[in-house]
């Protein structure tokens, strides 16, 4: 396709959006909002990713000890450990560096923690598996060993949170998929019926297009474009808008959610997210088009 | 130009829109098909645009049988000729400009060729004056003209007409009758369908007449 016709099918398109815009305006309302869905979801997804992933980094058997546990206790827990073909390094963690660990992690709380006037924090040894993927059964019997020593308080696997992250993140993301689906379907049939009805107010002129020897390629093209440029203009406002929501959020409800912010958090999109939502909202666009050229063509 | 072999068609079963229709119109003949109503004028324009496909028989036109053009090719087929209907087909919205650049932006024709050549075709039917009029600032007379500026603006070898006078009243009809014969006698293939006999009467040319979608070939006095 030459230059001056694919600037004569985008003059026409853009004619076209300029012409029904109430209709426009309605398609256009309802791709920002699918893909505004889409994008939050995304967004959610990246957090809960984030999160699993930082506690995976150091996947890790933690035992809390007793606060009565004296220091003979304490080394013989930490040597079981560390004899362990499973575990590659141990690390003791002494009540005020699990203080000041809890502190850096919730700072909302620093008043309440404060106001308990002593530390609540036991000391805890903290056991780094070799292989953060290794089989659970393995890990499970040395905890049992370990909790069976004099001085322990619990013992705790947190892959079991790195693994319930996980699947809260699938549901976000089944759950993402199934409203966002939906809704990107229900803009691509509306998308569709807002172009069969200027492709039909426009019968005459399309009539007239073929007998003056127009291809079908110059008939259809202004409506394919028309359909593109709607969803893509779709897509990329709704982007703007999961920017705006990412940096809103913590603003302004982020701090109200204390603690569950770190999961029910928007973590920005990355950048092949953002171009695949304005590419989203591209295709949904054509495929309204294609679908409504089809229908209208057949007949 | 155009060769009708043996040709039949039929939209729905029993009667049939033409029964065993041949004839021959040579390159820059004019030729009136005539008919009453129902007679099967306006299927012959039909199957010559290839808007619909014979039930049997060969159609020949500039040499190509029509039933071998792929359904994405018939454009082809139509740049080389023009067509004029009986209610004009002009976009309303548009001025008379639009209307009569349809098909050289269709060709994907430069800007400034395409102000030259409409500014040719609508001086040749004397409406240069209207170029920023819309139709319906024209009286029928006009809009005609424009329609014909349209269906000839990119030289085609073969100008059709459907029933071009049915709207206008007699002395609008000749006026527009003239205008065939001008675009004819600079080599344009012109095939008007009507069924005024007083036009045939008066603008000599062959005839072809249709009763009942057959032909009887002769030529007008």
């Amino acid at each position: 396709m030459s230059r001056g016709k694919i600037r004569r099918a985008f003059g026409d398109a853009l004619g076209h959006l300029g012409r029904a815009k109430t209709r426009h305006a309605v398609s256009f309302a309802v791709l920002i909002l699918s893909f505004l869905m889409a994008g939050l979801f995304l967004s959610l997804s990246n957090n809960l990713r984030e999160r699993a992933q930082s506690l995976s980094k150091d996947v890790a058997v933690v035992v809390y000890l007793k606060a009565t546990a004296a220091a003979g206790e304490q080394n013989d827990v930490a040597e079981r450990a560390r004899r362990s073909p499973l575990i590659a390094s141990v690390r003791t963690v002494a009540p005020a560096d699990a203080a000041e660990r809890f502190l850096k992690d919730f700072p909302e709380l620093k008043d309440v923690f404060d106001n308990l006037g002593n530390n609540p924090l036991p000391a805890s040894i903290e056991a780094t598996l070799r292989d953060p993927a290794e089989p659970e059964a393995p890990v499970i019997r040395l905890m049992d060993e370990i909790r069976a020593l004099p001085g322990v308080e619990d013992v705790q696997f947190n892959r079991r949170w790195a693994d319930r992250i996980r699947a809260l993140r699938r549901l976000s993301d089944a759950v993402g998929l199934f409203i966002g689906g939906l809704l990107i379907l229900i803009s691509v049939a509306v998308v569709s019926g807002a172009i069969r009805l200027n492709i039909l107010g426009r019968r005459d002129e399309i009539v007239i297009l073929h007998l003056v020897g127009a291809s079908n390629g110059y008939i259809r093209s202004p409506f394919l474009l028309e359909g593109l440029i709607l969803g893509a203009a779709g897509g990329a406002v709704a982007l703007g808008l999961v920017t705006l929501a990412v940096h809103l959020f913590p603003l302004y409800l982020g701090q109200s959610l204390g603690a569950l912010q770190d999961l029910i958090g928007f973590a920005p999109l990355t950048a092949a997210q953002g171009l695949g939502l304005i590419a989203g909202g591209g295709t949904a666009g054509l495929l309204g088009s294609l679908a409504a050229l089809g229908r209208v063509f057949r007949s | 130009m155009i060769e009708f072999r043996r040709v039949w068609k039929q939209y729905q079963k029993p009667a049939w829109a033409l029964s065993d229709v041949s004839f021959t119109i040579a390159d820059g003949e004019m030729c009136f098909i005539t008919g009453p109503s129902g007679s099967g004028k306006s299927t012959i324009l039909r199957l010559i645009t290839r808007e619909c496909l014979p039930t049997d028989g060969q159609i020949l036109v500039g040499g190509t049988d029509i039933r071998r053009i792929p359904a994405s090719k018939i454009y082809l087929l139509r740049r080389a000729m023009g067509v004029v209907f009986q209610e004009f087909r002009l976009l309303p919205e548009r001025r008379v400009f639009d209307n009569v650049s349809v098909p050289l932006r269709v060709l994907g024709m430069p800007a400034k060729d395409i102000k030259r050549k409409v500014f040719i075709a609508l001086r040749m039917v004397d409406l240069h004056h209207r170029i920023w009029n819309t139709p319906a600032e024209l009286s029928y007379g006009e809009q005609q003209r424009v329609a014909i500026a349209r269906a000839v603006v990119n030289n085609p070898r073969l100008l059709l007409a459907d029933e071009p006078t049915g709207n206008l009243d007699p002395d609008l009809a000749a006026e527009i009758m003239s205008l065939f014969r001008e675009i004819n006698r600079q080599g344009t293939t012109v095939v008007i369908c009507t069924h005024d006999r007083e036009i045939i009467r008066r603008f000599a040319g062959r005839v072809l007449p249709l009763r009942e979608g057959r032909t009887r070939d002769r030529e007008a006095s």
